[in-house]
């Protein structure tokens, strides 16, 4: 919200003296920080952050009276007398608790435009001035003191106003110019002839103030913030009034900012009072909310003195009884967000600046419970992925429909996991996989010059569940380009199928899954966390003896059909051969050559054996014919 | 004397001294050793030779003689031998070095992401605190993320212009916060409180808000959520673990500052700034000149919180502090650009990330 320098010192003198810099910090210290600070139409002006819940401080006078409470000033007094109220001149009656007090005059208004230096002031808040009395002193106001008003044209109102809900049916041409249609929820003005008005929101276009307006009906009103709150909500119409009156707004201001309106008028354009009055009453009085020394040393960290207490809540407006029990504080009408003891004690502490809050380490009370295992396994995979060479991303959960498709389980129902709003259809559903989003980002890297990609992500994918998404923690890897080649001793080649199952097996998948081709030289696979190994539970695995034995390495070169099983071809042999002593079987070359008989390839087979004693060679030749024994049962041969 | 020897033995000792020099490897040399020195056919066997012939009154001064001349020449060799050896030994050693200049194989270098290693840090911050992580999922429901942390059913925060929901499913969302795992954690803990001693705990995860992507907005980013509950805890706790902590993150000088300000599920509340890392607060474009630099949001667990969950706030207190890590991240590397985070580019994870 924008502050006018010079305005908020005519509420409170000692800003004058200050320097900006100073009054910045002063706000800030009170919880209005300062985003910046311009000059326009040679004033100054200071953006000021007001949080959700201070609509009291949305005005120069708000502001002002937090400042003379922190620095125990005395605010300005209001400059008005008041109006003298007579009987009502127009029937006016308030159908609903939601709209309580009312209070409004009529006046017919003479020559006479806005002052020139109320028009600076709108316009230094970049708030245009219309040049209509009536208008700019509403407006005038609002920004100075905080409660809005409106002026109704008063000779375009049909008979008796009412303040009601709106029917089924009915609508409102806003003074934007759009039709509004109303619903039973929204609070409204009317005449005999339907809602001239938004109550708290914006007026109507019918009957607005123009150049020809003679007579005007004022409205100083305070209407429920929920009420307020639901048609900007549902109408999209967030305004300044709306902003106020949706956060509460003071109801004792209701009569006075109506005895200001009213004085800017006949001061500004000779306006004469026909009548003024007030509909309904407001309750003024908050609860009285007790606040016990217990607490407030609790929340302080220190003890604070009832007394000091007691005075910086006076200061703030409340009326404060120092009770046996503690303090019986009543808030002042304008600050319906002080309803707890929590409340009160924030308000101390601010007066007495955060910065004498004393820092303290809490004492543990309990032990402290260790990582949970899923957390600790995303960790450390995350880690031995990042040493194998890979990146981790991250990446959008929601991804395009075209995207998702092919990657989607047969069963599994997108529609079940699509937004209802999401930010534009790329966007639109929770991935059922991590792949085609690490697809992309590969391809991205690979059009931007990289020689290889090697990427991963660990992040939750979705699938439809009947009760919703159901989400889980999944890991997806792709590996693509070029690897090697870029120094003396490494050779280029393509990255292939095989390496990626190396990685997978390298994290203890016991069935790796198989990696999937994700285009030109890409691969990729992903697993769901919870079939990966988790993180270890014992520090120290139980031991398990080994042989200090040498050990027997022995190869055989078989010729096999190139559609030969791998697996099935070594757990033949491994069938044949002693589990004690075979140490490790496995094929360390294939060779592929027109030299082979047609539909054979060449496999070498390494088999290593050790026991507990020294390996006799004949023993080792044995098992060696008993493993090809069992490969030439395949169809293997000894190669020559 | 002179006139003892023969003419070719004169001519030969002529010509050792730059025979020996030409000589540029052991090979050479060795030739040279056998044409001079050699047992048989060389110029000193035949002076032997020639000695046994010599008139016996000569024998004694010829073969002081052909010895001295012999001698030598086996020294010049013996020098040169050892000239020649060294060389070659530099030479061999020259071939065998290695240049520690040529590019050697390297094991492929890979990253965590940077907001993964920021996470993993404050996580790290926390544990010798007692803090531990607690998780929750990204798709919540509207009580978790809203209604059980005092948000009212107005809030504008809860309209479809702010937070996904799904279409389907009308009262489940993308979680807006991290601030919805408090209230799963109270509610699972609130029975065995008493039990542990209270509860402190981290959430960090991803969040979602209807934001359009542009360099300081994303629908996608990360917060890490950190809550406190205990008997008696004030702000004065706050304030005491968020300095260590920041601290711990930031370097033993820093300085932190708590202003007030207002969440729904926090009262009091507060903003932290802490001192600008970036200019040690001296003010610079980073900190606007101010020294100071907001950091996270914070406060005493508002009493509401603490009922929805079943725990008693007459005898349970806590805070709660959430935290951006992107703005962190941005703000701590400078990055311009927050999309940068999200696109991957392995030459910004390359530099941006690491392990440790």
């Amino acid at each position: 919200m924008w502050i006018e320098r010079k305005a908020l010192a005519l509420e409170l003198p000692a800003v004058s003296g200050m320097d900006t810099r100073q009054l910045c910090e002063h706000l800030a210290s009170l919880g209005f920080p300062v985003d910046g600070v311009v000059t326009r139409e040679g004033a100054e002006v200071l953006d000021v952050d007001i949080t959700a819940n201070r609509g009291d401080a949305m005005s120069h006078r708000g502001l002002a009276r937090e400042l003379a409470a922190k620095l125990c000033q005395p605010l300005s007094s209001l400059p008005v007398a008041a109006t003298a109220e007579g009987p009502a001149v127009v029937d006016l009656r308030l159908e609903t608790p939601a709209c309580p007090i009312y209070s409004t005059a009529v006046l017919e208004l003479g020559a006479g435009s806005t002052p020139e230096v109320v028009q600076a002031f709108l316009l230094a808040l970049e708030a245009s001035p219309k040049r209509l009395p009536a208008v700019d002193a509403s407006n005038e106001l609002l920004h100075r003191y905080g409660h809005p008003t409106h002026a109704f044209d008063a000779d375009q109102i049909h008979g008796a106003v009412s303040v009601r809900w709106a029917r089924a049916g009915e609508s409102l041409v806003t003074l934007d110019g759009v039709t509004r249609s109303l619903g039973v929820k929204d609070l409204v003005i009317a005449d005999e002839a339907g809602p001239i008005a938004l109550a708290g929101v914006m007026g109507g276009e019918a009957t607005k103030v123009t150049e020809t307006t003679r007579r005007v009906l004022l409205e100083s009103a305070w209407f429920d913030p929920k009420s307020v709150k639901a048609s900007a909500r549902r109408l999209g119409l967030h305004t300044d009034a709306s902003h106020r009156f949706g956060r509460g707004a003071d109801p004792a201001m209701a009569q006075v900012t109506r005895d200001l309106l009213v004085d800017r008028l006949v001061r500004w354009c000779q306006a004469r009072l026909i009548g003024a009055w007030t509909a309904g009453s407001a309750s003024l009085r908050l609860e009285a909310v007790i606040l016990k020394a217990p607490f407030l040393t609790r929340v302080a960290g220190e003890p604070v003195p009832l007394a000091e207490a007691a005075e910086a809540l006076a200061r703030l407006g409340c009326s404060v009884d120092l009770q046996a029990e503690g303090l019986r504080v009543v808030p002042p009408s304008w600050r319906h967000d002080l309803a707890t003891p929590e409340d009160l004690s924030e308000e101390i502490l601010r007066l007495r600046g955060y910065d004498r809050i004393p820092s303290v380490l809490p004492p543990l009370e309990g032990p402290p419970q260790p990582l949970s295992g899923a957390y600790l396994q995303r960790q450390r995979l995350a880690r031995r992925l990042a040493h194998l060479g890979f990146h981790q991303t991250v990446t959008y959960g929601f991804i395009s429909p075209e995207m998702d498709a092919p990657f989607a389980a047969p069963a599994d129902r997108p529609a079940g996991r699509t937004l209802s709003n999401p930010l534009g259809q790329d966007y639109s559903v929770m991935r059922c996989s991590l792949l085609p989003s690490l697809r992309a980002t590969a391809e991205q890297n690979l059009r931007q010059g990289a020689r290889e990609v090697r990427l991963f992500e660990v992040a939750p994918t979705y699938s439809s569940g009947p009760r919703g998404p159901e989400e889980r923690f999944t890991l997806g890897v792709v590996w693509g380009g070029t690897l090697g080649g870029e120094d003396y001793l490494t050779p280029a080649r393509p990255a292939r199928e095989a390496d990626l199952h190396g990685i997978a097996r390298d994290l203890g998948l016991a069935q790796p899954p198989d990696p999937r081709p994700l285009g030109e030289g890409l691969y990729g696979f992903e697993v769901a966390m919870s079939d990966l190994p988790p993180a270890g539970e014992r520090i120290i695995p139980a031991f398990r003896p080994f042989s200090r034995f040498p050990s027997v390495e022995r190869d055989l070169s078989l010729l096999v059909d190139l559609g030969q099983s791998y697996e099935e071809l070594a757990s033949a042999m491994r069938a044949a051969l002693p589990g004690e002593t075979l140490q490790d079987l496995r094929c360390v070359d294939v060779f592929r050559h027109k030299s082979l008989p047609p539909g054979r390839q060449a496999w070498l087979m390494r088999l290593r054996f050790q026991a507990g004693r020294t390996l006799v060679g004949e023993e080792v030749d044995g098992w060696v014919a008993a493993a090809l024994g069992a490969a030439e049962s395949l169809g293997a041969k000894l190669r020559a | 004397m002179d006139l003892l020897l023969p003419a070719d033995i004169i001519e030969a000792e002529r010509v050792f001294p730059g025979a020996l020099a030409a000589c540029g490897d052991l090979d050479a040399l060795l030739r040279l050793k056998g044409a001079y020195v050699g047992r048989e056919g060389s110029h000193a066997a035949r002076l032997m030779e020639s000695l046994k012939a010599a008139p016996k009154e000569q024998k004694r001064d010829l073969g002081a003689a052909v010895n001295a001349l012999k001698q030598q020449w086996e020294e010049g060799i013996k020098a040169r031998q050892t000239e020649l050896e060294a060389a070659r030994k530099q030479q061999g050693d020259l071939a065998s070095r290695w240049d520690p200049a040529l590019p050697p194989p390297v094991p492929a270098k890979g990253t965590l992401h940077p907001l993964n290693r920021l996470m993993d840090r404050l996580v790290e911050v926390f544990r010798p605190l007692g803090f531990h992580v607690e998780e929750g999922p990204e798709v919540e429901t509207e009580a978790h993320n809203f209604d059980g942390l005092n948000i009212p059913e107005d809030h504008p925060a809860k309209a479809s212009s702010d937070t996904f929901y799904f279409a389907e499913h009308p009262e489940l969302l993308l979680r807006t916060h991290t601030s919805p795992v408090q209230v799963r954690t109270l509610l699972r803990v609130a029975a065995s409180l008493d039990q542990h001693g209270g509860i402190r705990f981290l959430a960090p995860g991803r969040v979602y808000r209807k934001d359009e992507i542009d360099p300081t907005h994303s629908p996608m980013f990360h917060q890490v959520e950190g809550m406190l509950v205990g008997h008696g805890i004030g702000m004065q706790h706050l304030k005491g673990t968020l300095e260590y902590a920041l601290r711990a993150l930031f370097g033993p000088d820093t300085d932190i500052r708590l202003r007030p300000s207002y969440f729904p599920f926090v009262e009091p509340g507060c903003e932290v700034d802490v001192s600008c890392p970036l200019c040690g607060a001296r003010g610079c474009r980073v900190c606007k000149g101010s020294g100071w630099v907001e950091i996270l949001g914070a406060g005493l667990i508002h009493p509401n919180v603490l009922s929805y969950a079943g725990i008693d706030p007459e005898e349970w207190s806590g805070w709660a502090f959430g935290m951006g890590v992107e703005r962190m991240a941005m703000m701590l590397s400078q990055t311009p650009d927050l999309r940068l985070f999200f696109e991957n580019d392995q030459r910004f994870l390359g530099v941006m990330g690491g392990l440790d």
